[in-house]
């Protein structure tokens, strides 16, 4: 009976889950703006549905666990965009290559020091310093860095919007117009969601940021450990 | 009315000869698709495997990322052998976000107490990480000599 409950409320879970994300992708086509997020908006949605049925999070724990078996498979296929793009990045690696260094490392230090600055707590400064990394590389960091990968998945969706809404109007007032560059700013600091925004620009803007994206994760997840502790 | 009877005719004949043609190619997809999810799912758990036993400090996912990389650019695979599986996964990566993101529900009194700091810390540091990208890649496309640098 417990057992046939606790499968009920999995695939009642996944339903949910699966209904919100289509819900999501309808709202975003026909209502674009920030608030209709995929993540953002889906997330609100299955919140309120377990809430308002009385599901806590560790009941939804098994069908997070199947729903995201495919995570660490999507990640690796990021490698197929970085293979198709690599040429527009390449071209300019110079440039490319120590923007990139500049804006990974320069987000994750200011992070880690306003943060100190806030006083937060060990796990808060770590979870919180690695944001700017494509969701599940992030997650696998946090657990390296004894941060928490939910905290920090929270974190990295928030950037990815901030960057993606307020990137491109801040790049207007500083005068950054090339495209690489605004590619470049837009996948290194806000992965996917800036991706997406930069791709609106300009194909290159976006083929560059897709492998911003990709090398702004092996970038921070190589320097994480070492920056990270700075700040604890 | 007959030549409207020989349009609907006409259209759903091409409909049909068109799903049959992409009716093959459309069922090599679908076929396909476990094949070339089982291969990712390898490289994952590869890449997994050799971090737990090189304790190297970057995420196994991110080692099975640089191998396919690896061997796409050395030409050991094609490209054509995961782009089908492949860019379903990237266009609905979101997908797989949502369900950490719920989350949420149990971090309330954290955003409660540390709801303004944690803004604060995230907006600013993505205003100097795009700044800094930014300003630094474009400071060296304008370096005198370079080509190719203007838009």
């Amino acid at each position: 009976m417990i057992g046939f409950s606790a499968v009920a409320v999995t695939a009642f879970g996944i339903a949910v889950t699966i209904g919100a994300y289509a819900l999501s992708l309808l709202a975003r086509r026909r209502y674009p703006s920030p608030l209709t997020t995929p993540v953002l908006f889906s997330t609100v949605i299955i919140i309120s549905v377990l809430l308002a049925t009385g599901i806590s999070f560790s009941d939804y724990q098994p069908a997070k666990t199947i729903m995201t078996f495919l995570l660490g498979p999507a990640t690796v296929a990021l490698a197929i965009p970085l293979y198709k793009n690599r040429e527009a990045f390449f071209r300019n690696l110079v440039p490319a290559g120590i923007g990139l260094l500049a804006g990974s490392l320069g987000t994750m230090i200011t992070a880690g020091f306003l943060a100190r600055l806030f006083r937060f707590g060990p796990e808060l400064v770590s979870s919180i310093a690695i944001k700017s990394t494509t969701v599940p590389v992030a997650v696998e960091i946090a657990r390296i860095v004894h941060g928490n990968p939910t905290l920090t998945a929270i974190f990295v969706v928030i950037t990815g919007m901030i960057g993606a809404s307020f990137g491109p109007w801040l790049m207007d007032r500083l005068g950054i117009t090339h495209p690489v560059s605004r590619g470049l700013a837009l996948g290194a600091i806000s992965h996917g969601q800036g991706t997406a925004q930069a791709a609106t620009e300009s194909e290159l803007a976006g083929a560059v940021a897709g492998v911003a994206m990709g090398l702004g994760a092996v970038c921070t997840s190589l320097a994480a450990p070492w920056i990270v502790p700075l700040f604890v | 009315m007959q030549t409207a009877l020989e349009a609907i005719t006409a259209d759903g004949g091409t409909r049909t000869t068109q799903r049959g043609q992409s009716g093959t190619t459309g069922l090599k997809g679908i076929a396909v698709i476990p094949i070339q999810l089982l291969g990712l799912w390898a490289l994952n758990a590869a890449g997994v495997w050799v971090v737990d036993k090189t304790a190297l400090p970057i995420p196994g996912n991110l080692v099975g990322m640089v191998v396919l990389y690896g061997l796409l650019a050395l030409g050991v695979v094609k490209l054509s052998w995961f782009e089908a599986s492949g860019s379903f996964l990237i266009r609905h990566l979101a997908f797989f976000f949502v369900p950490i993101t719920v989350g949420l529900m149990n971090t309330g009194a954290l955003f409660a107490t540390r709801g303004i700091g944690i803004i604060v810390v995230l907006a600013v540091s993505a205003g100097i990480g795009v700044m800094l990208a930014g300003w630094t890649s474009q400071l060296l496309f304008r370096k005198p000599g370079q080509t190719g640098g203007e838009s």
